[in-house]
């Protein structure tokens, strides 16, 4: 019998020659990721001294923060609990990335997403590495455990394969992907398991593509997602990789708890309505619902070819009136390879406002909305409320469907304007 | 097993499925961490005599899925403040799951429970026998047992204790 790649990944980090999924094994993370946030990495900092009397993380090097929320910082004490998370880290002697963009895709771009690497975050987003191969989980409080000793523990899951094959119509983008694996499959398909993307179709989808498609698997029930790393993937991987390991691919004959083919030719865009990433609709349904502001960013979005294809659908065109767009690039990279082509030009020049990466616009810090107001939204949630106001609404779709919505000030079809 | 048989009332049941739970607070208070106050704005879009009516050891049952969406921990610091000893749901998203199994708060995945109680039944959750007892009814359900690793936590109360336990005996 065959094993999976989150098995294999499993065995190594738990220094066994083989795990089987149900296994409870003690595994030791080779990357113990987060971003300061009230609440968690002052409490992890915090207790791992007062409860456990660790004063330092052994080997700082598998450690890194990111501090991509609250920035900038608009009160005093926002500012000093980033100066606490810089103090500690300082200490420590562990790795701070601050102001370089969302830490989850600025975990890729400084040598995180090893291929074959089992990183830990409390966040479920950083499933997003699994592009590269690498097993990242959101382990939530059991952070705690990888802070104050080296091996955190954890029940082997069972994975759940998706077997891509055909390739996207224009104007249908890898998050209209992962909003038709939830309305297909179910809100729970992938439930404690992780999601395996295979297949010829994954040819056809980009490396931000499946940064998208991995990074919200979670709304699939999924505890994370994995692809086995094809040559550009791999080449990415490696160019930055901080460790090096032999890359990891399921058996042929692995076992998974299901197996569905999605034909990407059929998918057509897609737009969840509030208040649950579980309300997958087709957006055609919803064609000429006023929407009055555009969000296109977070760790869902926000990358190169999010911002082209707005750019494309906007070049030579102005927001409807009234209409706000709030176009947040993902990274520092990003942003400057954006402004390099001209993409942010394009965007500003349709009436766009461009703001620095930070997390801030997904969860309502900035760019408020007030009771009555819709939003379309490359964001990661729609509860009531995420982006302001309990009385205003948000619905997520693509960074096509956004620019397209934010020309017409309705929810709009981004295939006219391709 | 040193857990102690759990007894009360069904406080609620969220019949919704995938339901978020930031809901249980509005996620306009998801950054408050006074559980004081949390326990008195909780379940106010529901049902705004709710705390009022809260006697501990109450429990709280929930529909497939209960926990979707990305769950913050104030929805069930409110709950525990008020009371309640554990939900019992059809299925559970992992990362609620995860996060609140951690404060030693259980969460007991029992296929059909919505169809098994109605709020303010008297439930007992009988750990020796995996089963949940509807006591007003005289009708009961299996719940899928724990790994040998979430009862420790559990009966260690949490995490935390738990790691602690562990640490020093290896």
């Amino acid at each position: 019998m065959g094993y999976t790649m989150t098995e294999k990944i499993l065995a190594r980090t738990a220094g066994l020659a083989t795990v089987n999924a149900g296994d409870e094994v003690q595994v030791k993370p080779d990357f113990v990721l987060a971003y300061d946030f009230p609440g968690y990495t002052d409490r992890y900092f915090k207790e791992m001294e007062s409860e456990f009397q660790v004063i330092q993380v052994k080997e700082p090097a598998r450690f890194g923060v990111f501090i991509d929320h609250m920035i900038p910082a608009i009160t005093p004490d926002e500012e000093q609990f980033h100066k606490e998370t810089r103090d500690w880290a300082t200490r420590n002697g562990v790795e701070v990335f601050e102001r370089r963009g969302i830490g989850h895709q600025v975990a890729a771009e400084v040598g995180y997403a090893v291929p074959g690497a089992l990183a830990v975050h409390f966040d479920p987003h950083i499933s997003q590495l699994g592009t590269f191969g690498t097993l990242a989980l959101g382990i939530h409080r059991n952070m705690l455990e990888a802070y104050v000793q080296d091996t955190v523990s954890l029940r082997v899951p069972e994975s759940v394969r998706i077997d891509f094959n055909g390739q996207l119509q224009a104007g249908v983008m890898a998050r209209d992907v992962l909003n038709y694996l939830v309305k297909t499959l179910g809100p729970s398909a992938c439930q404690f398991c992780v999601m395996e993307l295979a297949g010829s179709g994954l040819a056809s989808l980009s490396v931000e593509g499946l940064q998208t498609i991995t990074g919200l698997a979670m709304f699939t029930g999924a505890i994370s997602a994995i692809v086995a790393p094809d040559a550009v993937r791999l080449d990415y991987a490696r160019s930055r990789s901080r460790k090096v390991l032999e890359p990891v691919y399921s058996d042929a004959d692995a076992r998974y708890r299901a197996v569905h083919t999605i034909d990407l030719g059929t998918i057509e865009p897609l737009i969840v309505i509030p208040p649950s990433s579980a309300g997958t609709r087709d957006l055609t349904d919803y064609l000429g619902l006023e929407v009055h502001v555009g969000y296109l960013g977070s760790c869902a979005s926000g990358r190169l070819e999010d911002l082209r294809i707005a750019a494309q659908i906007l070049k030579g065109r102005t927001l409807a009136p009234g209409f706000s767009l709030y176009v947040v690039p993902t990274s520092q990279q990003i942003m400057a390879a954006a402004a390099k082509e001209g993409l942010l030009t394009t965007l500003v020049e349709a009436g766009a406002f461009i703001s620095s990466p930070s997390c801030d616009y997904c969860y309502g810090r900035i760019g408020t909305m007030n009771a009555g107001q819709r939003a379309v939204s490359t964001g990661t949630l729609n509860v009531r409320g995420r982006m302001g106001s309990s009385d205003s609404e948000i619905y997520l779709c693509s960074a096509a469907a956004v620019a397209a919505a934010a020309i017409e000030g309705k929810v709009a079809d981004p295939r006219h304007y391709l | 097993m040193s857990l102690v048989n759990l007894r009360g009332r069904v406080a609620y049941v969220f019949e919704e499925e995938n339901f978020d739970i930031d809901q249980i607070v509005g996620v306009k208070n998801i950054r408050i961490s006074d559980a004081e106050v949390l326990a008195k704005v909780a379940m106010n879009a529901y049902d705004e005599h709710f705390a009022e009516r809260m006697r501990p050891g109450d429990l709280l049952v929930g529909a497939a899925n209960f926990g979707y969406g990305h769950p913050h921990y104030p929805p069930m610091i409110a709950m525990r403040k008020l009371g309640i000893t554990a939900v019992i749901a059809e299925s559970f998203s992992p990362g609620y799951w995860w996060g609140e199994m951690a404060e030693g708060f259980a969460q007991i995945e029992c296929p059909g429970i919505t169809r098994l109680v109605s709020r303010w039944d008297e439930i007992e959750v009988d750990w020796k026998e995996h089963r949940v007892i509807n006591l007003s009814r005289g009708t009961e359900l299996i719940f899928k047992p724990f790994s040998a690793s979430d009862l420790l936590v559990l009966e260690a109360g949490g995490l935390i204790p738990y790691l602690k336990l562990k640490r020093q005996c290896p």
